[in-house]
């Protein structure tokens, strides 16, 4: 059957290229080892061998987590304006997009699976024979929403290129219903992230309705950072086209939604430090540290001035043009963004804890091993996705094609 | 008999009734001793009895020897106390009773057993024994369904010493098997006056 | 079995060996299910345990093999035996508990006395109950002092605030967890299922009281000091990888005995009882009191007061 032979093809292309292909993935495959040699550890003893505790309950794996589904979200700025908005260069390349928030997705998922205390037990979460709390608990919806976003992103791009590889157009009229649900779904699943971080009184830092609109923005800005750097990856190390306007309109994209996010957190600092109530203790805590403890300051400091340095080259048309500068301002807002939304966000949510007890968190060497090895693993999918996806579009690997593996 | 309806009056209030006969003097060991007769709403108790704890007790079988003194003087050993209760407006015989030394005694001299020593406490602290009856101040034995057993004041509050000293606590909590606490600032809390008067100083 | 040149009733040589392997198979698979080498228990108590469905759907029986495979559990972990018990709400019950501040003084007997009674394990160092030291009219939660440890208590110019679960009526908690693992039973108080719960921590986020705990590391207790007397929802001996808070003592009190940590007060500071009966404790402190509650503002309607006189 065809798509017997699709899957086989695609996945011999997956392990089939040049010398520097193999080092690649050797290199992400001594890390993904090395996380998963360590996450074993994790298992035998427990999660004490993290840095965890009973009063910042939430660390390292949970801040990847987050920051990783607005990278998940951020491949819908490849699929409007491809579909909605019929940008054919941009086209071109959504595949990748799409590869890149599959393996997006698949990180944020390996995250919360590192971060559970009885991994064994995932099978609660089932509806019917488990139990699936939902539509009340936060985190079922989150279960549901980045499930789905999965299943539509392996499944239309599926559909796309078995389609081109039989050589045949793809059917708009069948998976366009489906783009438009991934659109919407896309915003919905780092809304619903958002909000279970908003949802809680209890945590004052996270309780405020900005937190969903701060997600998108800084998952705009962030999302397309990636997503340049990769395509100009994939320019350079490929054969396949990807013209400049599609690296063009990213950058302003990215732009606004980096203005937006500042904007956002210059709200924020206004809000809390006015009139400067308990509300604002974890804040003032990040940014200026409380009663001697300020693990964080300088890390958000940096990311704060690193973002500002990002937002002013991109802002500066002439500068934006340049790759070397787009480049960097690419690098320096997702390193940010990294900060600002994952340790920057998750840690001080519970510094001070409700009764007020500061007591701070510092990753451990276990959590960032896990943690490089689950990124790893994520390049690893990226790789091995958009390494069959550029060569089913190329034509190198097709139905037609009698020697399949043929060059 | 005028005693009888000042007591009546007195105690419409508390609404503790008074037995019959509690005024006549009678031979020590045979007087009746003044019994609870409730509250309405508090429910019926019991009360965990103290007799068995006390050193000295029945106290009648040295002073069944000794002559009754009611001079208001320090007492010589072994009831040596020093009295830390009343601020020197009491003295043993404010509640021991002079007749009975198996006794206590209320302020309108009624004979209370030891075991039911909340009755003399109740004569002058009336609101904390209320509290008391209704199981909101001190401690209720084992259950909190069912047989209603209270502890008397005296299990706690030494009478003739009733503060409750200061002890040292149990442990503070530690911190996660593997992490370490750094003991942060202090907080030190400056009352509002004392912001103003240095204002005031400068 | 014969050893005529290896042949029996016709059998060869090759057949015989064959069902010696087999028999030793058998042996050896019995032998397998039956020994406790799957992390302390039998491969059969190791698949039960892992199909084990949640607590409220569970059948008597289920519960009933749930209870046994707890008490053989903990017998192989720390060689006692143990009795857990799955004693049912009493109807016509609701919890309530309040504490007299004005006569806290911060001891922390409650503290201990909670530890000993509910199995806390001593490594994973969970405590229920945290006594906060605060400043003489200071009421800010950001200038307590959870580590207090003078010479004597109660220390001048101090009072003593004890904080645990406040068995909220609209849990936050219950409405964070993803699975289920935690509910408000009929009585009032809030449970865990210690062997549903996944440990998420999601409900340890959304608590405004700091009252949830996670078992970091497995629980150690010197079997010494094990209460024997535990209940399924309550003080069971409980996994690694799961959270665990203050069940008002369900073993106790669904049996009309007081919580530790007011058996243990030697100020009789707390007060406990059944906010449906209006004879009792409870009810009179909230009906002629002044009591109020923690971050009343947050709307989680907690079943524990404070009050002071």
């Amino acid at each position: 059957m065809a798509v017997i032979r699709f899957i086989f093809d695609g996945v011999r292309e997956m392990f089939r290229g040049s010398r520097e292909y193999w080092m690649w993935l050797a290199a992400l495959s001594v890390v993904i080892i090395y996380g998963a040699w360590r996450y074993s550890g994790q298992i035998t003893e427990g999660l004490v061998v993290t840095g965890m505790s009973d009063q910042v309950s939430w660390g390292f794996y949970i801040s990847n987590f987050a920051f990783l589904v607005g990278i998940a979200a951020a491949a819908v700025l490849l699929v409007i304006p491809a579909y909605i908005f019929d940008r054919k260069d941009i086209k071109d390349v959504v595949l990748v997009g799409e590869g890149m928030a599959v393996a997006a997705v698949t990180m944020a998922i390996l995250f919360v699976i590192a971060d559970l205390g009885r991994p064994d037990r995932l099978w609660h979460l089932m509806p019917v024979i488990g139990r699936f709390h939902w539509p009340v608990s936060l985190l079922a919806w989150d279960v549901l929403v980045l499930s789905v976003y999965l299943l539509l992103n392996l499944a239309i791009p599926f559909y796309v290129l078995f389609m081109h590889y039989r050589g045949r157009e793809p059917n708009i009229r069948l998976y366009f219903p489906f783009v438009v649900v991934a659109m919407f779904w896309a915003i919905s699943i780092h809304t619903v992230t958002a909000f279970l971080f908003s949802a809680n009184p209890a945590r004052p830092f996270w309780h405020t309705s900005l937190l969903g609109p701060r997600f998108i923005a800084s998952a705009f800005a962030s999302g397309p950072a990636l997503i340049i750097i990769t395509l100009q990856t994939v320019r350079n190390v490929t054969s396949y086209h990807v013209s400049q306007t599609v690296i063009d309109t990213l950058a302003l994209i990215m732009t606004t939604a980096l203005q937006i996010s500042l904007f956002f957190v210059g709200a924020e600092l206004f809000t809390d430090f006015y009139n400067e109530g308990s509300h604002a203790a974890s804040i003032h805590y990040l940014f200026f540290g409380l009663s001697g403890f300020a693990s964080l300051r300088m890390w958000i400091w940096v990311a704060l001035v690193l973002n500002v340095i990002a937002v002013v080259i991109l802002m500066i048309h002439p500068l934006r043009q340049k790759t070397l500068l787009l480049n960097i301002a690419c690098v320096l807002a997702f390193v940010g963004i990294w900060i600002e939304k994952g340790m920057g966000l998750v840690i001080p949510g519970f510094i001070p804890t409700p009764l007020g007890e500061i007591f701070e968190y510092a990753p451990t060497g276990t959590e960032l091993s896990v943690a490089a090895g689950i990124w790893a693993f994520g390049i690893l999918v990226f790789t091995l996705l958009a390494k069959a996806v550029i060569a089913i579009k190329l034509g190198k690997i097709s139905y037609t094609l009698k020697l399949s593996y043929s060059y | 008999m005028t005693s009888r309806i000042l007591l009546s009056m007195v105690c419409t209030a508390c609404l503790i009734s008074v037995p019959a006969g509690a005024q006549e003097t009678e031979a020590p060991d045979q007087q009746p001793t003044l019994r609870f007769e409730g509250y309405p709403g508090a429910r019926d108790f019991e009360v965990v009895p103290r007799k068995d704890k006390l050193f000295f007790y029945p106290c009648t079988q040295c002073h069944r020897f000794l002559e009754p003194n009611p001079e208001v003087r320090e007492l010589a050993a072994p009831h040596d106390i020093k009295l830390e209760h009343g601020r020197g407006r009491i003295w043993c015989l404010s509640c021991h009773s002079l007749e009975n030394r198996d006794n206590l005694r209320t302020l309108l001299d009624e004979p209370v057993d030891f075991d039911d020593a909340y009755l003399v406490c109740g004569g002058c602290h009336a609101n904390r024994q209320q509290d008391w009856y209704f199981g909101v101040h001190g401690k209720r034995l084992a259950n909190w369904q069912g047989e209603r057993k209270l502890y008397n004041c005296t299990e706690c509050h030494d009478a003739h010493s009733p503060a409750i000293k200061p002890r040292n606590p149990k442990p503070p909590p530690p911190v996660r098997a593997g992490l370490e606490r750094v003991p942060g600032a202090e907080y030190e809390q400056h009352p509002v006056w004392e912001t103003l008067e240095e204002q005031e100083d400068q | 079995m014969s050893r005529d040149n290896g042949r029996r009733d016709g059998h060869s040589k090759f057949d015989q060996a064959r069902r010696n392997i087999l028999r030793a198979i058998g042996l050896g698979a019995a032998a397998a299910v039956a020994q406790p080498a799957w992390g302390g228990q039998t491969l059969q108590d190791a698949f039960a345990s892992f199909f084990q469905k949640d607590y409220r759907r569970m059948s008597a029986e289920e519960i009933e093999a749930a209870l046994e495979r707890i008490e053989r559990n903990a017998a192989a972990r720390y060689g006692v035996e143990i009795d857990c018990q799955n004693t049912p709400p009493q109807p016509g019950v609701v919890f309530g508990y309040a504490i007299n501040i004005s006569r806290c003084r911060g001891y922390r007997d409650c503290v201990y006395a909670c530890v000993q009674e509910n199995n806390l394990g001593r490594d994973s160092q969970v405590q229920y109950i945290r006594v906060l030291q605060l400043e003489q009219g200071d009421f800010n939660l950001e200038h307590s002092d959870h580590y207090y440890d003078p010479e004597t208590v109660p220390v001048e110019g101090k009072h003593y605030l004890p904080v645990q679960c406040m068995q909220c009526d609209d849990p936050p908690c219950v409405k964070a967890c993803p699975v289920e693992a935690t509910w408000m039973e009929p009585d009032g108080i809030v449970v865990v299922d210690y062997d549903w719960c996944i440990g998420c921590r999601y409900c340890m986020a959304a608590c405004p009281y700091w009252a949830r705990h996670f078992n970091w590391t497995v629980p150690e207790i010197p079997a010494e000091e094990i209460n024997t007397n535990t209940h399924y929802l309550g003080n069971r001996p409980r996994p690694r990888g799961v959270v665990e808070k203050c069940h008002f003592c369900v073993q106790r009190t669904r049996k009309g005995r007081q919580p530790a940590c007011m058996e243990a007060c030697p100020t009789g500071a707390r007060i406990f009882g059944n906010l449906l009966d209006p004879n009792s404790e409870i009810r009179y402190v909230l009906e002629n009191k002044q009591v109020f509650r923690l971050k009343e503002d947050l709307g989680t309607e907690p079943k524990f007061w404070y009050y002071s006189d």
